[in-house]
């Protein structure tokens, strides 16, 4: 397309979104008002965070020795479980998904084929995570595992789009090699298609493990376990010192969750390949840079 | 061609073919074509002209825009056996991410192993292993393709088409990227697989003085730069 036309396209976007908040708020003063509240909330009342949320709680009786008597904290025992939800939910999510969206790949399968599983995976995609689990709730009660159900049909839902997209992205040659030679449906998707696409299937994976993990402290809050049963009781009690400390928790999980993703797909991208010295190397002899790699040393070209 | 017997059905038929990817818009007519078993027929033309089309078409890939293509005694639409053809893409269809024995298990299990079968067959795997010693690359066996140069890789799918063991071969310019000495290496394992086999093969090759070489016939795909006086893209056999 044309690029003058293309950047038309884009500020005519953005002015319509701007013109459609303006019309929501009524008066731009209100922000600034807005602003003097919010600062006055957080000086007040959320600021400094309350670390006592890591203080072994009176509800359980703690075995641990002092030293690590943090595992028996409210944020411990919720984080723990709500990494539990979110891991379960993933798997089983993720396993399920997969034949769907090997179906709904429009290169490996007719149309109709196609189309109808898109349609049954937009199903469990359309309700959020948060209404399944009101749901399951009502149905098998308060717990982990009305959050695990409703976890793992979300993730169907939207891992299996992820994944068809990832598969419908990769290049032709390999299918066309596949379909030449006559292999299977079966042995296409599980021999080619998914080795094929392998990188993108894992990170997506990984992303839905970290969704899961954060809306994992929303679902809490219907009393599907995990840490957002803690946050609740907090905010009920007007204690946003204790959910500050919360949501750092959340935030720095996430973010390790983040560099566990990296690490896992390093197996399966070409960054690996190139050799970038970190300043480590720079600074260090060869001979003991080669004692720690794990690659035969490639450094200076050498084999 | 005379010195074949009549009873011998060819491998390979196209009668009044004309392939390209708009019905409105053939890129090439193939009048006729033949392949009978343990035949070489190379493909030469300039670049854009249609060569790769007309292999995708011959492996079932393209719906020819009109005429017959016959292969292995099916007409299109209808599908081949399993393992019957072989291909080489020219872009080579490896998967990037996995092992050189992965890829090349994947054609030795086209021709040695029943789709409802799901682990591989002994004779899959010999012929995997066999093949990969043939092309050189036993150090590189359970190398990600990624990692490979390229013509290491372009040997690896060579290797995936012999362990398959097809009765046909395409190959769309699979001695592109090689050495003199590997470009041989490759070409006689090849010719020595056809010769025992009784198999046949259809080759791209740019490189027409070496395709006279190797091949017994050459077909030259012509939009008018060769022969100025024709209207239409056409194959013609041209005398080796
Ligand atoms: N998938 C496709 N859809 C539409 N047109 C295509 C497609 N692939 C190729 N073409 C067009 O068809 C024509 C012939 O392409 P083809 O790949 O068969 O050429 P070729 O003879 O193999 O050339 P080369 O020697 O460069 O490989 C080109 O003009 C190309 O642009
Ligand atoms: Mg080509």
């Amino acid at each position: 397309m044309n690029r003058g036309l293309l950047f038309i396209i884009l500020i005519t976007i953005f002015i319509q979104a701007l013109l459609i908040f303006d019309s929501m708020l009524g008066s731009w003063d209100r922000l600034s008002v807005g602003a003097g509240t919010l600062s006055n909330f957080i000086n007040e009342d959320v600021w400094p965070p309350d670390w006592g949320v890591f203080d072994p709680t009176w509800s359980v009786s703690c075995s641990a020795s002092p030293r690590f008597d943090f595992t028996c904290s409210k944020a411990w025992i919720g984080l723990i479980e709500t990494l539990q939800i979110a891991f379960v939910a993933t798997v089983f999510g993720a396993m399920l998904s997969l034949p769907f969206s090997l179906l709904a790949a429009r290169n490996l399968n007719p149309r109709w084929l196609s189309y109808s599983s898109r349609f049954l995976l937009a199903s469990f995609r359309s309700m959020p995570s948060l209404i399944w689990a009101i749901l399951f709730v009502i149905v098998i009660g308060f717990g982990p595992v009305s959050g695990v159900l409703a976890m793992t049909l979300y993730t169907v839902g939207y891992l299996g789009k992820l994944q068809y997209e990832a598969m419908e992205g990769m290049t032709k040659p390999p299918l066309d090699a596949a379909n030449a030679i006559g292999l299977s449906k079966f042995e296409t998707s599980f021999f080619v298609v998914i080795p094929e696409s392998a990188n993108d299937l894992i990170s997506q994976a990984i992303f839905m493990f970290e969704y899961n993990f954060r809306h994992g402290t929303v679902i809490g809050i219907v009393g599907a376990g995990g840490i957002g049963y803690f946050i609740d009781l907090s905010l009920m009690a007007l204690d946003y010192r204790s959910v500050l400390a919360y949501l750092i928790l959340i935030y720095v999980v996430v973010i390790i969750i983040d560099l566990v993703s990296i690490f896992a797909r390093s197996f399966f991208t070409e960054e690996e390949d190139i050799l970038i010295p970190s300043w480590i190397e720079v600074f260090t002899p060869e001979s003991i840079i080669s004692l720690f790699k794990h690659t035969k040393g490639q450094i200076n070209g050498k084999q | 061609m005379s010195d074949i017997p009549s009873s011998v059905k060819p491998i390979v038929r196209l009668k009044d073919v004309s392939i390209g990817y708009e019905l409105a818009n053939p890129l090439v007519t193939i009048p006729d074509l033949q392949i009978y078993p343990g035949e070489i027929v190379a493909i030469a033309g300039p670049s854009g002209v249609g060569k790769t089309t007309l292999l995708r078409t011959i492996s079932g890939l393209l719906q020819p825009i009109s005429g017959e293509v016959e292969v292995c005694e099916k007409i299109f639409p209808s599908k081949l056996n399993r393992g019957e053809l072989g291909y080489i893409p020219q872009k080579l269809g490896l998967i990037r991410h996995a092992s050189v024995w992965h890829n090349v298990m994947l054609g030795a299990n086209a021709g040695h192993k029943s789709a409802w079968n799901i682990f591989p067959s002994s004779e899959a795997r010999a012929s995997a292993m066999s093949s990969i010693s043939v092309m050189g690359l036993e150090q590189k066996t359970n190398e990600p393709i990624r990692r490979l140069s390229g013509g290491q890789q372009r040997r690896v799918a060579t290797a995936r088409t012999l362990a398959q063991c097809p009765k046909i071969i395409m190959a769309d310019e699979f001695l592109s990227e090689l050495d003199e000495e590997t470009m041989k290496m490759v070409l006689s394992a090849t010719i020595d697989y056809m010769r025992k086999n009784n198999s046949s093969m259809l080759v791209v090759e740019h490189d027409i003085t070496r395709a006279k070489s190797f091949a017994d016939r050459l077909l030259v795909i012509d939009d008018g730069r060769v022969n100025p006086f024709i209207t239409e893209t056409t194959a013609m056999e041209v005398k080796v």
